[in-house]
């Protein structure tokens, strides 16, 4: 069964306000990374809110079609059933880091879903060094370097340990090995089965992408096998997604 | 040498580890008693005591100067008005017939200006305690989790929405505007500009906050779990009993004398 | 004379053991482009904070022009060094893409015209125009990385700093910036960028100086050939 089904997905942010997406339609499987890359500015964060529920914060939006995650309809989905289903790492790390210790930030998302303390100390310890951040463990979020923040944003979602995992841009920040380190731990989380769909500007860092999703203006205008989009030099040049 | 020195100086002393809920319950005893005593010399001991503790929690009493300094000139306002329409006691100095400060005044305004050191140094000891246990005090005795942590990120972000306004500022100046010799007018005019693009901004970062925590389940469920426990010691307990006991004493005395 | 020198630069960040910054010594000059790395969290942000005197150092001593840093006024400094944030929330202050990056310009007592024609340059060179009324913090991460250098360059400063400025941008906005970069430092303007993006750094740089846990590891020195493997 696909974990990710899109059927005729637009959204306006205003009401009679331009499209930001165009009717998509894709499926993603379970245990499939997909990366959805395009220019700044077509859609791919507004395709990510969509996918994971939050959209709806945003009162005065209007979306159409429908996202199924796992079967449900996202739009029925609220509060902890949407997040046991999908976990989201939002692209900038100042506005999703809000505790006093990395442990904390690490340690709010199973203390919501009401694990028993030595369970949440399991998470925390898998995780923190799942990331290679155990060093941060008692130091401030807020006062971390752009890079780690994200590593900690990341391993904030990574202790809901959600079926599906939608990452924006969660690379941006990171030095060679920071990169390295995310891309090995993605690859390991579709191991286990998990559905990875990553925003990512940076083509030379997609190498763990199973499918690409290539954005337009708020249309998709390609889905293919990575390789094969990859070798498509034409197709990426024309698109300007290379230079 | 003044590597290892400094190292030497910051190692962990050996220091009194108190539950967060035994610190509120002495903030709110010293604060009770600075707003019932009214002469300079019992204000005084509290002070004292305020600062004791301050020591003893390894907090730089110097540090409650930087809070103060904004409201300097509110305190020494506050200050004249007791001193000069306060009558009674001893005149100390008169213009003509006219007493201009008398014993009395001059006690009372002293008292005003040391009730606020008093307070802004009880307040100081929420500073000994990060804000994970002020959440685990406040939901062990039973407020709702919701209510801890709006208060605990409020907290939290005061500092935060104060940098991010100095940001701002800083980054007025350094696209080479001179905010600090332009007349009061232009600078008025300026701020003005820059108020609802920040509050907006602000506003804006806020909303974002709390999609990211709803996204990681806050809220899911009516109760949730919590890492750590805070369990109060015998010596929470001694002490809260000998603070909130001397405190009505102490209450007690100043009523019955 | 460096345009900006560092001397035995240290700096600590308050209720830290270790410092962030330990005996830095660099000279920076006008006529090239230097280029910054080092792992997260090495100081690369800390160091060029310094640089603009917003931070101040614990020893040492930083020069502009020939003068201490410290005896310049922010603005002072901002009309002789354009900085980049890292993060571009932190710059944008306006209400409106246009007035942000009019801002300066219309500060420093430019003539409406001049100052409406080097807007429309800019919104135009950095393909912003659709937005020119909307509100900053609205546009998308990219699209506000974009605005920020756009608001600095508009500035025309002598020096740039540039901290993280391919962040958020796409193949082809990274080579817009490239472009522009590089015609900038042709009209003999000097620029420290800040990266970690190896092909970015070694298309642009031409002196790459490593930090690591805040010290100076290698430094190509003036005009050097380096290349920078991340």
């Amino acid at each position: 069964m696909e974990a990710v089904v899109v059927q005729g997905l637009t959204y306006q942010y205003q009401p009679g306000g331009p499209f930001v997406l165009k009717g998509l339609d894709f499926q993603v499987g379970r245990g499939e990374i997909v990366v959805v890359t395009g220019l700044s500015g077509c859609g791919k964060s507004t395709l990510c809110f969509c996918l994971s529920g939050a959209i709806r914060h945003n009162r005065d939006g209007v979306m159409a079609g429908e996202v199924g995650v796992n079967g449900k309809n996202i739009r029925e989905m609220r509060g902890a059933s949407l997040a046991l289903e999908v976990g989201m790492v939002f692209q900038d790390p100042d506005t999703q880091l809000f505790s006093p210790t990395v442990e904390d930030e690490i340690a709010f998302a199973p203390e919501n879903l009401c694990l028993p303390p030595d369970r949440i100390r399991e998470t925390v310890d898998h995780v923190l060094d799942l990331l290679g951040v155990a060093a941060l463990r008692e130091a401030n979020p807020y006062q971390l370097s752009g890079g780690e923040k994200q590593l900690v944003a990341l391993a904030a979602v990574l202790a809901l340990d959600p079926p599906v995992l939608i990452v924006d841009e969660v690379m941006s920040q990171l030095d060679a090995g920071g990169r390295k380190k995310v891309a090995a731990v993605l690859e390991r989380l579709r191991g286990m089965g998990k559905t990875i769909i990553a925003v990512e500007h940076n083509l030379e860092a997609v190498a763990f992408a199973d499918r690409l999703i290539v954005l337009e203006n708020g249309a998709l205008v390609r889905l293919d096998r990575a390789e094969t989009l990859l070798a498509d030099r034409n197709f990426m040049t024309a698109r300007r997604l290379i230079c | 040498m003044a590597e290892f020195n400094r190292i030497a100086g910051e190692r962990e002393m050996p220091y009194m580890k108190l539950d967060p809920r035994t610190k509120m319950v002495m903030v709110i005893c010293l604060s009770s008693l600075a707003l019932i005593y009214n002469t300079p010399d019992r204000l005084l001991l509290v002070l004292a005591a305020t600062v004791g503790l301050l020591l003893i929690f390894r907090f730089d009493p110097s540090a409650i100067w930087g809070y103060l300094k904004p409201f300097l000139s509110l305190m020494l306002i506050l200050f004249v008005i007791q001193c000069v329409f306060t009558r009674g006691g001893e005149v100390l100095l008169a213009v003509g017939p006219v007493p201009l400060i008398t014993s009395k005044g001059l006690s009372i305004g002293a008292g005003v200006v040391l009730r606020i050191v008093v307070i802004t140094a009880a307040a100081m000891l929420f500073t000994t305690f990060s804000s994970r246990d002020f959440i685990l005090g406040l939901v062990q005795w039973r407020v709702p989790y919701e209510l801890a942590f709006m208060v605990s990120i409020a907290l939290r972000f005061l500092p935060v929405f104060r940098d991010e306004f100095i940001n701002v500022i800083t980054a007025v100046q350094l696209r080479g505007v001179e905010l600090k010799k332009v007349s009061w007018g232009q600078k008025i005019s300026m701020y003005r500009r820059l108020f609802f693009p920040v509050v907006y901004g602000a506003m804006l970062k806020a909303q974002q906050l709390a999609v990211a925590m709803e996204a990681r389940g806050f809220r899911a469920y009516p109760r949730r779990t919590y890492l750590r426990r805070l369990n109060l010691s015998s010596a929470d307990y001694v002490l809260m009993l000998f603070f909130t006991a001397a405190t009505l004493m102490l209450i007690g005395i100043n009523f019955t004398t | 004379m460096s345009f900006l020198k560092l001397s035995q630069v240290t700096f600590f960040y308050p209720r830290k053991l270790k410092p962030a910054l330990t005996g830095l010594n660099l000279g920076l000059e006008k006529d090239e482009i230097t280029a910054i790395v080092g792992p997260n969290g090495s100081g690369k942000t800390t160091l060029t904070k310094l640089m603009i005197g917003v931070l101040q150092p614990a020893e040492g001593e930083i020069q502009l022009e020939g003068r201490p840093i410290a005896g310049y006024s922010l603005a002072e400094i901002g009309r002789r060094i354009g900085y980049v944030f890292q993060n571009p929330d932190l710059q944008l202050f306006c209400s409106s893409v246009a007035e942000e990056v009019g801002f300066g310009l219309t500060n420093q007592g430019c003539e409406p015209a001049t100052v409406e024609e080097k807007v429309d340059f800019y919104l135009d060179y950095f393909e912003l125009a659709a937005y020119r009324n909307a509100f900053p913090l609205h546009l998308s991460q990219g699209e506000k990385q974009r605005l920020a250098i756009a608001a600095v360059l508009a500035n025309e400063p002598e020096f740039l700093i540039l901290d993280e400025p391919t962040i958020g941008l796409d193949a082809y906005r990274k080579k817009l910036l490239e472009d522009y970069l590089k015609k900038v430092a042709r009209l003999g303007r000097g620029m420290l960028l800040i990266s970690h993006d190896a092909p970015f750094v070694n298309r642009m740089a031409e002196r790459v100086v490593t930090i690591e846990n805040g010290r100076i590891q290698s430094d190509s020195g003036r005009k050097g050939n380096a290349v920078y493997e991340a």
